[in-house]
């Protein structure tokens, strides 16, 4: 695993494997509220039912968003390598890895801004309701570009809704190119060069995508899927988009990711793929992944610099966002 | 959507911090004021959805439209304006019979909060359509509302009825406006579609 920052205040490397069972997760989860002192642990545990805090996060930095919880940058070095410890127990590698690129990334905004809203510090962890290997529960984690709101019921788990982005979304560190959300911009590139002209024409729509869609703050909406319908690609294709939406779902550790695309896989002739924007590689252009389990979006921010280096995506599932079919009503 | 209600939340740390931190401007919208609508047609008519989320350098214009008197707070007759206002700009259409728009709700965060660049005024519009005959229809949605500053979105909510399928939907190039071809079954079972909500 890349080792990312140094010094005090890094979110670094630790010795957990990631992708633990429920088990695991719980202990490192209630390691990390031993650390705490009862202020703070009044502070980051949330009743289960507490929508307001369910809710509570967003893509914007935190001076803009004001979330709950707990501070990284108020919690000592024990503490924070505690959090690291829980997010790397939920987690696959992968997921873990490009967690920590993108909190890198807003920390390079940090130093290159002079922004003290951004950086590794200002990142906050919750928990709704108690670590249970049994019970339904939530880890919340997020700040700027970042909010995972992962819901785990026995070895059941969901990231869905959670939104991922980046900016800068290439940067250099330690010597070698960091791109936090590269997988997915490649493979969606690699998946549209694959359509023939007549796909490319259902898949390509022909006005702007300036935003998401269902991003933070649009819990229960559902739109019309748009684009290409997986019935129309092939074998091939549809492996690719598999394995695009692989990107987002193959954050959660490998047995949730394995359910989450099997289920997807399952749902592939009903799942469409549709684009907007410039098809040239490496272009900035939106795309989505709706079916019947998933949505997916990702959308190059056009803020009169770079659009390919400031993105923002976000993951749905509209029949289980935040486990709602795991939790007693 | 709540019953119009302007909430009264004061976010005043938020927009301190952010006037300390200028820098935050740059990393999201700034000059633009996001108009997002979602489309939900029914079988007795049409809810549109529209969060309204202005950018930090907009957000004054903005206010100017909505905080008549300055003082810093959005009272009930100011939101009533505005939402009169938003809607005068809004045409909406089935069958290209223009349909008569009906405030249902709106939630206005406060002004320090709109500045921030991270608020977002919610309004839900209401048209009855009136009985739809059996078979395709064609809904146009145009909105012109401070189209100097503003980007869009428009899309059809899924639905939540069986009796009507969306079968395509169209815009033009920055979404300002957009047509939805449906077909409505009356005698197909309303029961809700799996998972679909709006």
């Amino acid at each position: 695993m890349v080792l990312l920052g140094v010094g005090r205040n890094s979110f670094a490397q630790t010795n957990t494997t990631p992708g633990a069972p429920i088990a695991a997760i719980v202990a490192a989860s209630k390691k990390f509220l031993a650390t705490l002192d009862d202020g703070q642990r009044g502070k980051v545990v949330f009743d289960l039912k507490d929508e307001a805090q369910r809710k509570r996060w967003s893509n914007l930095p935190t001076a803009s968003f004001k979330r709950q919880g707990l501070r990284m940058g108020d919690l000592t070095k024990p503490q924070r390598d505690a959090v690291l410890v829980v997010l790397a127990s939920a987690l696959s590698p992968h997921g873990y890895e490009k967690i920590l690129q993108i909190v890198e990334a807003d920390e390079m905004l940090r130093k290159s801004s002079g922004g003290t809203m951004f950086g590794r510090d200002e990142y906050y962890i919750s928990f709704l309701g108690q670590p249970s290997a049994t019970e339904p529960w939530m880890i919340q984690f997020g700040g700027h570009h970042l909010g995972l709101n992962i819901t785990l019921a026995g070895e059941q788990r969901t990231l869905a809704p959670s939104h991922t982005g980046a900016q800068p979304a290439l940067y250099e560190l330690e010597g070698k190119t960091v791109r936090p959300l590269g997988r997915e911009t490649d493979k969606a590139f690699g998946l549209l060069s694959s359509l023939n002209e007549a796909q490319r024409k259902q898949a390509i729509l022909d006005f702007q995508m300036r935003d998401l869609v269902l991003g933070p703050g649009r819990d229960g909406q559902m739109i019309q899927p748009e684009g290409i319908k997986g019935s129309a690609l092939t074998e091939n294709q549809r492996q690719m988009l598999l394995d695009l939406a692989g990107e987002w779902t193959g954050i959660m550790h490998e047995a949730a990711a394995k359910a989450k695309l099997d289920e997807m896989k399952m749902n592939i002739a009903e799942t469409w793929f549709a684009w907007s924007g410039p098809t040239e590689k490496g272009s900035a252009a939106y795309f989505r992944i709706q079916g019947p389990t998933v949505i997916i979006e990702y959308a190059p921010q056009r803020l009169g610099g770079d659009a390919t280096k400031h993105i923002h995506t976000i993951y749905r599932d509209p029949t289980n966002d935040y486990g709602i079919k795991w939790q007693k009503p | 959507m709540a019953e119009a209600v302007t909430r009264t939340r004061r976010h005043l740390p938020l927009l301190l911090a952010l006037l300390a931190f200028p820098s935050a401007v740059f990393a999201h919208r700034d000059d633009q004021y996001l108009q997002a609508t979602l489309v939900a047609i029914e079988p007795s008519g049409v809810r549109l959805q529209i969060n309204l989320t202005p950018g930090v350098a907009v957000a004054q214009q903005v206010l100017a439209q909505i905080d008549r008197d300055r003082d810093g707070a959005i009272s009930k007759n100011e939101a009533a304006v505005y939402a009169k206002l938003l809607k005068g700009d809004l045409t909406l259409r089935i069958d290209g019979r223009k349909l008569e728009l009906k405030l249902i709700g709106s939630a206005f965060v406060p002004p320090a909060e709109l500045r921030t660049g991270a608020g977002t005024i919610q309004m839900e519009f209401s048209a009855i359509s009136g009985p739809l005959e059996t078979g395709g229809h064609r809904l146009a949605l145009e909105n012109r509302h401070l189209t100097t500053i503003s980007v869009y979105l428009i899309n059809a909510a899924q639905p939540r009825f069986a009796t009507v399928q969306i079968t395509r939907q169209k815009r033009n190039q920055n979404q300002s406006a957009g047509e939805i071809e449906f077909v409505f079954h009356p005698l197909r079972p309303e029961v809700a579609g799996s998972g679909a909500r709006s």
